[in-house]
């Protein structure tokens, strides 16, 4: 029975244990509702959940478990070369394509059931090709009987999963229809399973970074297997091809990212701290509430339109100041892309970023502190400088390390505006490329990650994460201490 | 004990140091202070008392135009000090806020070493041609707020770690440091342990030896034991004003009588 | 006492007989000071608000184009000898005439419009074809074959003109630069003067760009990001469906049930750190987790989804639990007190009156995943062309598509000039739809914003 139509039965059959349920609350007072102890739709839920859940968790973990089980099953009788990585994977891919075409024939009516079990390995591939199912070579006689295999053990365990979904389902409401009555705490009962919910959506959190970092390692142990450690990590050269003997260095990357982010931050944080400063001690209300709202639109337009802003405006306009024929009448500047062209705009996005973040920190500064200067006569910018910044700093500091974690993590400003190539060069108007760049690159429309040259987009996602990670978590540390002092 | 002290020292009132005439103050459309005329005299202890909200806060602050930092805030009348208005437009707040200092509430150390806190004043200002000589304002502060002995091994530490009663006499010496000649100081001791209330009591009448010293304060106590002169506020408007003990002994208006025996307040 | 008199009595004695109505130099210096340090603040606002002002008219100017489009008016002869040899008014046979054969009548029809405007031109019928797009074709086979009865009339059709005439028309394309051009040549566009004068070439408003699909790389002037639009509508959809109630559900929990223990600090330094997570990480998530581990299909809305709900969560969560935490516990204490359950004092008091907050939370959270394009790059939504509108709620969710942002990245990748006209508007496109967002988040928070 299809899947689709075994949640559907579950859900009729928790339909009925709701309408059941309530009317054996009901049923058990003679219709006094004041003698129950729970309201009677509580205890229709409580056999709805008992109904549901049970067969729910199991269906799900038939789903996933089946196709593991039949995949270690299988694989011995392809009787493949272990030494090559990626051919188990694609002898696997032809099986269940076999087998799924096959079904599909039976299914469409073209074959009959027992001609699909008898069918010939040379007949396979012109059978399947007539349906619209195309299969890359000749089907081989390992291949089929594995396939024959596959789905024989498929069927089963359909017929399993379904007579084991339906007999929890069936059960579950059995036992609730049963301990139904007036004593029965159902609302207790089905707000436990609420708070359950409740705590598996917290989770979610939790598990999502599981899932990045299982997601990461793995992939990245599989690349380390594929190619040293240690020449990824200090490799000063990056030259992938995917014929083979790719050098695969991360510095020149890091080194195009920080020095991106180095620009962006320059071009930022004066101008958002200056901002943030003149907003909180000199703008009128009226003035900032112009523009506080102004600059909250730069923070909220997406990255691609920083991105395609850096592509076809800044680069040709630093190109035409910088590049040949250009207004200075120098050839610094070979193309549009550049480290100055993807700094300055990413510097542009992250000014919100810094001036909203400092503008929270300075305020969080007490009003006495402020008074206590001015009392004494000094300027309001004496004040700033000299009092109201040195007791905000560790908090700007982490605003600012906040803000560098954004620039190293920033993907689309620099696939459009820094270039391609990975250089190790001190001019900033000199195409560079970046860690997030290179992973994007290296994993686009490639679904096969068998080779080291797309493993190697994991490795730079993990080395991503761990640096975006800790100047995050000490970032946030700073802000937080920050916070504290003046609480 | 007090009272022999207060005899003995309550002065004329023919050194007028501020002058005010007809102030009034609003915050945006609240009525703040009514009309209020006084005379500070120098080198005295004037004590500003009243209940919560009666504006004897907001009175001092005009005094050094601090209200100027408020953006609701709007002064009417003129405040003389030596004869000149304060709120002439060509007095530039920060000059005034030289001459007339401000210790506040709560005690409100920078985060910065106790030698940095005192040595702040004197430097915005350039009272100091070098080191040393910032060295010898620094030390002279701390002493007049007795708090060099407790600090002199110190100097570096950060002025947050003191104690609340250490703060306080830190922001007096900060605020001596300048060498204002009017220091208004807003309930100094509300925040302090009757010990260091007592310390900072005694500070302020060393204090006035230099200095025309305005005190608002809560406590009747307070301002008998520190003050000359007394103005009692009430609901923005100045009641009575007159030598401290008069007003504490023999109240000339009811108003006042009530809230010195606690019927009001 | 000592005597300290010597330590800083110049200047304050100085200062003592100084009137308060003249400024004294040092302060006349501390206040220019004062106002260099108020102009670098108001600099510093100034070039941030230039910037935003460059780039949002550098968006409408080089987009709005895009939504305009050169049309070709023609009349072409269906002919049934060239259609329907035999006369059978068969659509079977009609549909086996190959839009080649369709070339031939349009090279007629077009001659004939040149003819018209009585313009002098030594271009050939086949080289003049150039001016029209290469799709014009295809499009006409389809209406044939929509309406096989026109065969044998003469019809006016509306065609579109190359993306070069376009860019002509819009100033994209000088005379100077076809000089080199391969497609079309500086004589043409006598041809498509006169034309224009004549009225049979028109420029006006294309709804195709905001409908339709998205088109192969020499064709710019068919190209549309509706079906893009499409897919980030579905993609919008799984994020709403899963975010909203896993974010309400987890913030119900750590605001109001959560007992404050480790395990409980561990889901909060976790959601405070996704927060900050790169999104080129939650693609390698999406990637490795939901296409290589689950098997689901690439290019998939439903996969896009999925990635930018666990991105948006934390978002939502932070939101949620503001609006939760600014219903006073007073409600609370109310329901508990009549013998309400605690979850049924969250759930019938508090939750209802947080909701314009969460649902303010949740629509900017929206916003932001509308406009995210990184990890849509590693599960494939680039790369192709997205070209089929799907019928129905599964085909929505699971068929390859693209999305607005990874279309506009994919235009903005393409060698020919129209596309980046196209890139910039569908960034108007896509700004519309945030700004139409945003506006409903503020109208949610000031018509339902409640003050305790």
């Amino acid at each position: 029975m299809p899947t689709l139509w075994l949640i559907v039965i579950v859900l009729i059959l928790a339909a009925v244990g709701y309408v059941a349920g309530r009317q054996r609350s009901l049923s058990s007072v003679d219709g006094d509702v004041r003698r129950l102890h729970s309201l009677p739709s509580f205890y229709g839920w409580n056999a709805a959940l008992w109904a549901l859940l049970p067969a729910l968790l199991a269906l799900v973990a038939w789903q996933v478990m089946q196709p593991v089980v039949l995949n270690l099953s299988t694989q011995p009788m392809l009787e493949l070369d272990a030494a090559q990585p990626g051919a188990l994977g694609l002898a696997m891919a032809d099986v269940r394509r076999v087998a799924d075409g096959l079904d599909l024939a039976v299914q469409t009516g073209l074959m009959s059931a027992e001609g699909a079990r008898g069918i010939a390995p040379e007949e396979v591939r012109a059978q399947l090709g007539g349906m619209g199912i195309a299969l890359g070579s000749d089907v081989t006689p390992q291949t089929l009987a594995a396939a024959q295999h596959y789905r024989g053990w498929a069927d089963v365990g359909q017929w399993l999963e379904t007579a084991l979904v339906l007999l929890l389902s069936v059960g579950g409401l059995a036992l609730a229809w049963r301990a139904t009555n007036a004593e029965f705490r159902a609302r207790n009962s089905v707000e436990r399973v609420a708070r359950w919910a409740l705590i598996a959506a917290a989770c979610i959190a939790i598990l999502t970074t599981v899932g990045i970092v299982l997601s990461l390692i793995f992939n990245t142990i599989k690349f380390f297997g594929l190619y040293p450690a240690s020449e990824f990590f200090f490799g000063t050269t990056w030259s992938p091809s995917f014929g083979g003997s790719s050098s695969l260095g991360i510095l020149p990357l890091l080194w195009g990212t920080l020095y991106i982010s180095f620009v962006a931050l320059v071009v930022a944080v004066p101008i958002g701290l200056f901002s943030a400063v003149y907003l909180s001690e000199y703008a009128s209300p009226r003035m900032r509430a112009l523009v506080k709202p102004a600059l909250e639109i730069l923070a909220g337009i997406p990255t691609i339109v920083y991105g395609l802003f850096a592509l076809l405006t800044v680069g040709p306009v630093l190109m035409s100041v910088f590049g040949q024929g250009g207004v200075l009448g120098v050839t610094w500047m070979g193309g549009g892309t550049a480290v100055m062209t993807a700094g300055l705009v990413m510097g542009i996005m992250l000014i919100p970023f810094v001036s909203s973040l400092s503008d929270d920190i300075i305020n969080a500064v007490p009003q006495s502190m402020r008074d206590g200067s001015l009392g004494l006569g000094a300027t309001p910018s004496e004040t700033v400088r000299q009092v109201v910044l040195p007791a905000a700093l560790p908090g700007i500091v982490g605003a600012i390390l906040l803000a560098a974690s954004r620039a190293i993590g920033e993907t689309m400003i620099v696939v459009l505006g820094a270039g391609a190539a990975a250089n190790l060069s001190l001019n900033p108007l000199e195409a560079m490329t970046t860690v997030t760049a290179k992973i994007v690159s290296q994993l686009t429309g490639d679904a096969d990650f068998s080779s080291p040259e797309a493993l190697v987009a994991f490795a730079l996602g993990m080395t991503l994460f761990v640096i975006t990670l800790g100047l995050n978590v000490f970032a946030l540390w700073i802000v937080r201490r920050y916070r504290e002092q003046y609480e | 004990m007090y009272d022999a002290k207060l005899d003995e020292r309550v002065t004329t009132m023919d050194d007028i140091k501020i002058s005010a005439r007809g102030v009034q103050v609003w915050y945006g459309d609240t009525h703040a202070i009514k009309d209020v005329d006084v005379d500070i005299a120098d080198r005295t202890v004037t004590a500003f008392i009243g209940p919560s909200g009666c504006g004897k806060s907001t009175f001092l602050r005009c005094l050094n135009r601090m209200n100027d930092t408020i953006d609701s805030a709007r002064v009417e009348g003129t405040i003389l000090l030596d004869d000149e208005n304060i709120y002439d437009k060509r007095v530039d707040p920060v000059q005034l806020r030289a001459k007339v200092g401000m210790v506040f509430q709560k005690p409100n150390p920078f985060p910065k070493s106790i030698y940095d806190n005192v040595a702040y004043g004197p430097r915005i200002h350039g009272l100091a041609r070098n080191k040393a000589e910032l060295d010898d304002i620094v030390e002279k502060a701390l002493r007049r707020a007795a708090l060099w002995n407790e600090a002199k091994d110190r100097l570096q530490a950060p002025g947050t770690g003191l104690s609340g009663g250490q703060q306080q006499r830190l922001c007096i010496a900060r605020a001596v440091a300048t060498e204002p000649e009017v220091l208004l100081m807003d309930e100094p001791c509300s925040a302090l342990d009757p010990i260091a209330t007592a310390q900072v009591e005694e500070l302020i009448d060393e204090l006035r030896e230099n200095f025309s010293v305005v005190i608002v304060t809560h406590s009747m106590q307070q301002a008998a034991r520190v003050s000359q002169r007394t103005a009692f506020f009430h609901l923005g408007n100045l009641v009575e004003y007159d030598v401290t003990d008069r007003i504490f002994t023999n109240p000339s208006d009811p108003r006042t009588e009530s809230y010195i025996s606690g019927r009001i307040g | 006492m000592t005597d300290f008199t010597s330590a800083g009595g110049e200047a304050v004695e100085l200062r003592r007989g100084q009137s308060l109505l003249t400024v004294d130099r040092k302060t006349r210096r501390r206040n220019a000071a004062e106002g260099r340090f108020k102009v670098y603040g108001l600099i510093a606002i100034s070039i941030a608000l230039v910037m935003l002002v460059i780039l949002l008219v550098t968006i409408v100017v080089r987009g709005i184009p895009a939504f305009t489009q050169t049309f070709v008016s023609l009349d072409v002869p269906l002919r049934a000898e060239v259609l329907d040899p035999d006369g059978t008014g068969d659509p079977e046979v009609i549909r086996g005439v190959m839009t080649f054969g369709y070339a031939p009548l349009i090279e007629e029809a077009l001659a004939d419009a040149v003819a018209e405007t009585g313009v002098q031109t030594e271009i050939d019928a086949a080289a003049l074809v150039q001016m029209l797009s290469s799709g014009v074709a295809a499009d006409i086979r389809d209406r044939v074959q929509e309406n096989p009865e026109l065969v044998g009339e003469t019809v006016t059709i509306e065609v579109l003109a190359s993306s070069r005439a376009d860019g002509y028309f819009k100033g994209r394309v000088t005379r100077e630069s076809l000089e080199r051009d391969r497609n079309l040549s500086p004589a043409h566009l006598d041809v498509l003067d006169a034309m224009r004068d004549a009225g049979i070439v028109s420029i006006h408003f294309n709804w195709d760009f905001v409908w339709g699909a998205d088109a192969s790389e020499s064709r710019p002037e068919e190209a549309g990001i509706g079906v893009a639009m499409i897919g980030s509508f579905f993609m919008m959809l799984v994020v709403l469906v899963l975010s909203l109630p896993i974010g309400v559900a987890a913030s119900i929990y750590l605001e109001e049930f959560a007992p404050k223990n480790r395990f409980t600090d561990l889901i909060e330094v976790n959601i405070s750190n996704l927060a900050a997570v790169p999104s080129i990480v939650f693609g390698i998530l999406g990637l490795a987790a939901f296409i290589q581990f689950a098997g689901l299909p690439q290019s998939a809305p439903l996969v896009g989804g999925l990635v930018l709900t666990l991105m948006t969560l934390p978002t939502i969560i932070i939101s949620t639990r503001a609006s939760l935490k600014a219903v006073p516990p007073s409600i609370r204490d109310a329901a508990l007190g009549v013998g309400a359950s605690k979850m049924q004092s969250v759930f019938h008091h508090v939750l209802p009156l947080a909701m314009p907050g969460i649902l303010t939370g949740t629509i900017i959270g929206l916003a932001q995943a509308l406009g995210e394009t990184a990890p849509l790059l590693l599960i494939g939504m680039v790369g192709f062309i997205a070209s089929n509108r799907p019928d129905g709620l599964a085909e929505g969710l699971l068929s390859p598509n693209s999305a607005m942002p990874a279309q506009i990245y994919e235009w903005a990748k393409r060698a020919d000039p129209a596309y980046y006209e196209r890139a910039w508007g569908g960034i108007i496109v896509l700004l519309l739809f945030l700004l139409a967002m945003n506006l409903i988040a503020i109208l949610l928070r000031r018509r339902f914003e409640r003050r305790w």
